[in-house]
This record gives C-alpha cells, sequence and structure tokens, in this order.
C-alpha cells in the first residue's frame, strides 16, 4: 500500500487498517513532508507493531517515488528487534529459538552509512545461521549524510539496524549485470569502506588508468561520481557472482571511499555494465525469485539507488522488467520496496554478504 | 584452463594465506580465515572439534548452532582415522551426528589440523569438491599453525595473569605480615625500655645486660621486616627515572652512614645517569655497610670505581676486608642467606641489591680473595640518550 497523505493521524489509522493485527514493514521516502517522532508517536498510540527506514526514495508498484510511504504487512511476526551501536560493535543479537520443521524469513533495514555493517550480518548469520532467510537494505539519505534513518516503536535511530523475523518462506533473487574490465587487483590495504591501496600503489592512479582508458573519459575535481558510478569493484566469489562494492568519491590522499566494506588483500575486478546488461540482470533477480515460490502474496523489492543514478531516464526499463516477470507469474502480487544504500541477502543461502549496486527481490508468501 | 584462472586461484590462496595469523585469539584468527571461506567459496558452515579425554568437543563455529560435547564411539573414531589429511563427504548420519547445525544434504570437507582437532567446512549446494581440498591444504596447514600459536599465547597470559595474582597476593602477605609483626616488636622494646628506666636503681648488671640483648633483638628484628618489605615492594612500582649525579648521591649516602674513622673511601668523579634516587641509594648503601661491616683491617680501604662500557655503566666497590669464600658467592644474593649471625645483619641487603641491579637490566658479580677482601661489580643498563 502507497500513503501519500502528511497527517501523521490519517497515516496511522491507514497503516492500522492495512496491517491489522500484524505488524507494519514502513518504508518512507526521505523527501516525505511528515514528522517522523509524531508518526512513530501516533502509531504507538494505535498499538501497531512497526518497523521501518527512510530511503532515497521508494517503490510502489512501477512507480519510483522521493515522496511517499510504502506499507508492507509482516504477517505471522516472530519477534522484531532493534539493534543500536552498530559502528562500535557493542551490542548483542537476541536469542530466538526457531521451530525446525517451520520456514522462516528475517527482513532488516539498517544505517546504510554507518560502518562495520558486516560485521552486523556476521553476526546475524552466526547467530541464526541457516534457520532463516536474510532480505533487506541500507537506510539513509542520498545526501551521504549520517542521520537517524531506521525505526521502530522505541523511536528513529542512526548507527542502528532493526529486523523482524517472521514465520514465513520466502525466495529471494539477487543479480547485478556488471562485467569485467579488468583485473585481477588486489586491495593490499583497506580500512572500513576505505580503499588505501591497490596492487601497493595508490588506488585512485590505479582506478584512473583503467576507467579513462576504458570509458574514454577523463576525471577532473569534480566528476568522480559521474564517471565512477559506471565502473565499481566487484570482489571475486566462487562459482557466483562477485560482490560490487561502490567507490563514491576519492579522498585528498587518493583513496577511494566505498559503500560497504572491503578487507585487506581483497582480489577485486573493475566493472562496467550497460543499460542492456543491468536491466537483464533485473529480470533475472526476479525469475530467480518465482523459481521455488508457489503463492507469494508480496515481492519487496531492494534496488540500490545507484542503478538509477547510473541509469537515470532508463531505470524505468529495469522496475518495468522486475514488476512484468513478477506479474506475469503471480496475479495480484503486491510490488514495493525502496532504493538503498546497500542491499542485504544471503547469496545463494550462504554467508550473509552486503552488496551494492545490486538488485534483491524477495517474495513472501 | 586459461593463464588468467591459474592466476585467480593463486590470488585467491593469497587473500586466504593473508587472512591467517592476523590475530593471537582463538576466535578472532578463526572469524578471519573461516568467514573468508565461507563468503569466497559460498559455504554454509565451518566448525572445529577437538578431541580431549575420548570426548568430541567444538571449540569453534559459524554458525553457533547446537555446542558439540559427544562422546567419541567406535563409529566416530574409525570415520575420523580415515581422514589422513583432507576428505569431502556427502551428507552422513556420522557428519550429522557431530554437527552444529541440522545437516540433511549437501557436502562436508574435513580437514585434519592434528593436534588441533578436525575442521569442518559444509555446502548445503554441494560447491566444494576435491579440487578445494587441494587448493586449501597449504592454506589449512597454515591455519594449524596459527590455532597451535593462538593457544600457546593464551596459556602464556593465564601463566603472566596467574603470576602477578601470586605477586599480588606475595605482595599484600609481606606487607601485613610486617605491619602485624612491627607492632608487638614496638611494645616489647618500649616495656623493656621502661623496665630499665623504672628500675634504674633496682636492676643489676645482669638484668640489664639481658634487658638490652633484649631490645638489640628487637631492634635486629625490626630492621629484617624493614629489609623484607623493601625486598618486595622493588620492581613493584613502576620505576620513575630522571637524572641522578651520582657525586652527589653517594655524598648523601656517606652522610647518612657512619663510617668508622679506620676506615677511608676513595670515589672517582661519577657520571650523571637516568634512575630513581631512592633506590640507587639503597642499591650503594647496601654494598658500602657490607664493605664497612666485614672490614676487619686496622685500616680498612674502600674503592668505588665506574667505566663507560657504551651500552651501560659497569661500578664495582672494592675493599680490603676479610674476603668470602667462592662457594658463597652466588648464594649471597638470595634471601635471608647470610655469611656469619652478626648482631645488625639481617641477610635481605644483597638480595636487595641484586633485584635493583635486576629492574635496572644489569648483572651483579663478586671477585674475592680470603684475608685479601672483595669487590663487588655491577652494571646498569645506558638509556638511548647515554645515561643509565
Amino acid at each position: 500500500m502507497l500513503i501519500t497523505t502528511t497527517n501523521t493521524l490519517e497515516i496511522a489509522e491507514a497503516i492500522s487498517n492495512h496491517v491489522g493485527k500484524n505488524a507494519a514493514l514502513i518504508t518512507i521516502g526521505e523527501h516525505t513532508e511528515i514528522d517522523i517522532n509524531d508518526l512513530i508517536n501516533q502509531l504507538n498510540n494505535s498499538d501497531i507493531k512497526f518497523m521501518g527506514g527512510l530511503f532515497p526514495k521508494v517503490i510502489h508498484g512501477n512507480s519510483i517515488l522521493d515522496k511517499g510511504i510504502v506499507i508492507n504487512t509482516l504477517n505471522n511476526l516472530e519477534s522484531m528487534f532493534l539493534v543500536k551501536n552498530i559502528s562500535t560493535k557493542d551490542y548483542t543479537i537476541p536469542n530466538v529459538v526457531f521451530n525446525k520443521n517451520q520456514d522462516y524469513s528475517l527482513f532488516t533495514y539498517v544505517d546504510g552509512l554507518t560502518s562495520n555493517i558486516s560485521h552486523y550480518l556476521s553476526e546475524l548469520y552466526e547467530n541464526y545461521g541457516m534457520q532463516t532467510n536474510y532480505f533487506g537494505g541500507g537506510a539513509g539519505s542520498l545526501s551521504l549524510e549520517q542521520k537517524p534513518c531506521v525505526f521502530n516503536n522505541d523511536g528513529i535511530f542512526q548507527d542502528a539496524a532493526v529486523f523482524a523475523i517472521m514465520k514465513m518462506s520466502s525466495r529471494i533473487g539477487v543479480r547485478h549485470g556488471w562485467s569485467k574490465v579488468d583485473g585481477p587487483f588486489i586491495v593490499t590495504s583497506a580500512e572500513g569502506n576505505v580503499i588505501k591501496e591497490i596492487n601497493w600503489r595508490n588506488p585512485f592512479e590505479v582506478y584512473k588508468e583503467v576507467v579513462e582508458a576504458h570509458s574514454g573519459k577523463a576525471f577532473t575535481d569534480d566528476n568522480f561520481f559521474d564517471i565512477a558510478k559506471g565502473y565499481p569493484f566487484g570482489i571475486l566469489k566462487d562459482d557466483a557472482e562477485c560482490i560490487v562494492r561502490d567507490p563514491l568519491m576519492v579522498n585528498d590522499k587518493g583513496e577511494l571511499v566505498c559503500v560497504g566494506e572491503l578487507e585487506d588483500n581483497t582480489v577485486v575486478d573493475i566493472l562496467n555494465g550497460d543499460e542492456d546488461s543491468l536491466v537483464e540482470a533485473a529480470k533475472s533477480a526476479a525469475e530467480d525469485s518465482i523459481k521455488k515460490a508457489s503463492m507469494p502474496r508480496k515481492a519487496i523489492l531492494i534496488d540500490c539507488i545507484s542503478r538509477i543514478l547510473f541509469l537515470e531516464d532508463n531505470f524505468d526499463k529495469e522496475l518495468k522488467a522486475i514488476t512484468s516477470t513478477l506479474e506475469n507469474n503471480f496475479d495480484n502480487i503486491s510490488i514495493g520496496g525502496a532504493l538503498t544504500l546497500g542491499e542485504i541477502s544471503s547469496y545463494g543461502e550462504g554467508f550473509l554478504e552486503f552488496y551494492n549496486k545490486t538488485i534483491v527481490v524477495g517474495l513472501f508468501e | 584452463m586459461k593463464i588468467e584462472n591459474h592466476i585467480l586461484d593463486i590470488l585467491q590462496l593469497y587473500e586466504y594465506a593473508m587472512a591467517i595469523g592476523k590475530s593471537l585469539d582463538y576466535k578472532e584468527s578463526c572469524d578471519l580465515f573461516l568467514k573468508l571461506l565461507l563468503k569466497r567459496k559460498n559455504l554454509n558452515a565451518a566448525w572445529i572439534l577437538e578431541s580431549k579425554d575420548n570426548m568430541l568437543q567444538s571449540t569453534y563455529a559459524i554458525p553457533f548452532g547446537e555446542e558439540i560435547k559427544v562422546k567419541k564411539d567406535d563409529a566416530t573414531s574409525e570415520f575420523l582415522d580415515t581422514i589422513g589429511f583432507s576428505k569431502v563427504i556427502t551428507a552422513s548420519n556420522i557428519v550429522s551426528s557431530i554437527a552444529p547445525i541440522p545437516i540433511e544434504e549437501g557436502k562436508t570437507a574435513i580437514f585434519n589440523l592434528d593436534a588441533q582437532g578436525y575442521l569442518f567446512l559444509y555446502s548445503k549446494k554441494d560447491n566444494i569438491s576435491n579440487k578445494d581440498l587441494s587448493q586449501l591444504e597449504p592454506v589449512i596447514k597454515k591455519f594449524t599453525i596459527n590455532l597451535k600459536a593462538c593457544k600457546a599465547f593464551k596459556e602464556q597470559e593465564q601463566l603472566l595473569h596467574n603470576l602477578e595474582i601470586r605477586n599480588q597476593e606475595l605482595s599484600d602477605y609481606a606487607h601485613m605480615v610486617s605491619h602485624d609483626l612491627k607492632s608487638p616488636l614496638r611494645s616489647v622494646d618500649t616495656l623493656a625500655a621502661w623496665l630499665m628506666e623504672d628500675n634504674k636503681d633496682r636492676l643489676d648488671d645482669h638484668c640489664n645486660t639481658q634487658l638490652g640483648l633484649i631490645r638489640s633483638n628487637v631492634e635486629k628484628m625490626d630492621a629484617l621486616i624493614s629489609g623484607i618489605l623493601n625486598y618486595s615492594t622493588i620492581g613493584k612500582n613502576q620505576i620513575e627515572t630522571y637524572k641522578v649525579d651520582l657525586n652527589l648521591l653517594l655524598k648523601d649516602v656517606l652522610n647518612l652512614m657512619e663510617i668508622p674513622s679506620h676506615i677511608s673511601i676513595d670515589i672517582p668523579e661519577l657520571p650523571t645517569i637516568l634512575g630513581d634516587k631512592y633506590r640507587l641509594q639503597q642499591l650503594f648503601q647496601n654494598l658500602i655497610s657490607n664493605a664497612v661491616k666485614y672490614n676487619d683491617k686496622p685500616k680498612g680501604l674502600i674503592e668505588i670505581g665506574v667505566e663507560d662500557k657504551k651500552q651501560f655503566w659497569e661500578f664495582y666497590i672494592k675493599d680490603n676486608g676479610k674476603g668470602i669464600n667462592e662457594a658463597y658467592f652466588k648464594k649471597i644474593f638470595k634471601v635471608f642467606e647470610k655469611l656469619e649471625n652478626t648482631q645488625d645483619s639481617t641477610g635481605v641487603g644483597l638480595s636487595i641489591v641484586k633485584k635493583i641491579v635486576d629492574l635496572y637490566g644489569g648483572k651483579i658479580w663478586l671477585k674475592s680473595e680470603l684475608g685479601a677482601g672483595t669487590t663487588f661489580y655491577f652494571t646498569l643498563k645506558k638509556h638511548k640518550d647515554g645515561t643509565a
């Protein structure tokens, strides 16, 4: 359901009517003109259990919106938690008892601009392992200024994550469509989300050589992201699509600041994509998700904001490729989601990963 | 196979190898290497089992799952014995019985880590092969050494921790004993003094001598307790170092001591060194005091000297006293070891000297000839700026 009113009382009523006694997943476009704390109070007054996040844009059906509130019902909620202090790793993942004969899905929104998100995902996997599917994305502002962006009944927080575990099966498709331009390279030194050295050299020098030669464009003082948005890094994996890391900016030391962390000695390629490969990947992600799905009631799309920045007006094609694939297979499926700062899922049910420039399609029964 | 694929395999090995040995903490080491392996190879779980007293116990697992602590029965022992270095097997009851997570499908790679147990890598999707085993062999061997080092480091840390506790207990005990022993001693001394004073006219010479002996022994006991206390506190606190002019220090030491008139002390120009005045004073005072105490010559000579040995200063204190039998050269630095049972000797002085020299990273030794005299040598390590 999409809510466009800015009256918090009306929003709370609409959410209450939509989810009934279930919990609500609330996905809000960052430019929506509402007082989020007031909305939280109204929802608490209405006795609604909820979690949500603020995102650069939200998805509803085939529409991409800067403003608006997308509501999804979190059926069969087992538990919902808030995790603070993601950057300092000063938290404990709560214990949950899983029934062996039950399918579970874990949905999480995390502050996409905080550090140590990989540690948070690792902690989730350590504690819950293969007992649940994982799905989610990074919240935050496209201005890249870190501010409170994830919320639940306790309030709105930055440097935090919210997650819900539901007794329901889900099917997930993950694709990006970027392919190798040059590599492999070794990230010989990295700290958090900053690449400090590639092949024992200044990382920008190495990156610049490859990207300028391939794109035919020259980096200037103010066009880094305009070019770099088409040339992400890919962390190599065995027999699977690489994990994309998005270079956001170059700092005054010539180090590359990315969305998402890299470790020392990570082996990477420099990637590039085009409209066709990205749209095709989005379609494949939708197809992967529907392979094992029987009767999904809703689809949640977690699509990276940098894909729209790269595809620009052609992003409609990507969204259409997903929605038409889903709608061709399942009548009346509700489709909603967000354009995020990083995407989360387990790759082929393996270890949990934080992606960039990727689309994750989740189908929930 | 394309050369590019070979390079990729090698680079992947490089990444794995570099993730090993970054930490000496067991869990952190496992996290760094095994989480990387899980990510890069798309695996689902990793765990380590160790065999202790016929039990198999999990020492690491990701995801945590259920802790494994099972008796190693014949079937499990037989199964584990078949693993030379590594093996890939399909899901089985045996593996399931020693896994922290339910295993119903997929493949498990098992590596024999010798004394460090067995490493299990589980893939639900069958994406682990014999090629992976061969590729991982060298890094798993390196990982085994890393785990061994982690345990050794932990044991060492535990030992140091225990030692610190024991030292603290001993120090507290010494303080307590000193305090508790000194209090009744002071009472005995006071009572003996009152007895002598109040009964000045009634006590005969014999009684006066006996009471004098009581007081003298009490004084000796008091000195002994102070010595023990001093000995136990040297090295306990951080040394605060500053420039100490040894010429001034020796002057203060000699002023504090009562040097008999028949003994002369020869002191050359001494250096200024970095140190703690109180401890250096104790060091020189104890050695000079011994040289004075055990001098039996009508004209006693004590000579203090120093030599610059570049990395350290070498000092000596030479006397023309009784000399020491070589059999006692090492023994005399031990607490309560004394050559003569004299009234004013506690047997702690040279132990304190040795402890101070040790504290400054130096050495102490002696040369001696019976009847001719003794020379004590000691070194004090120099600091970067040329002072000790």
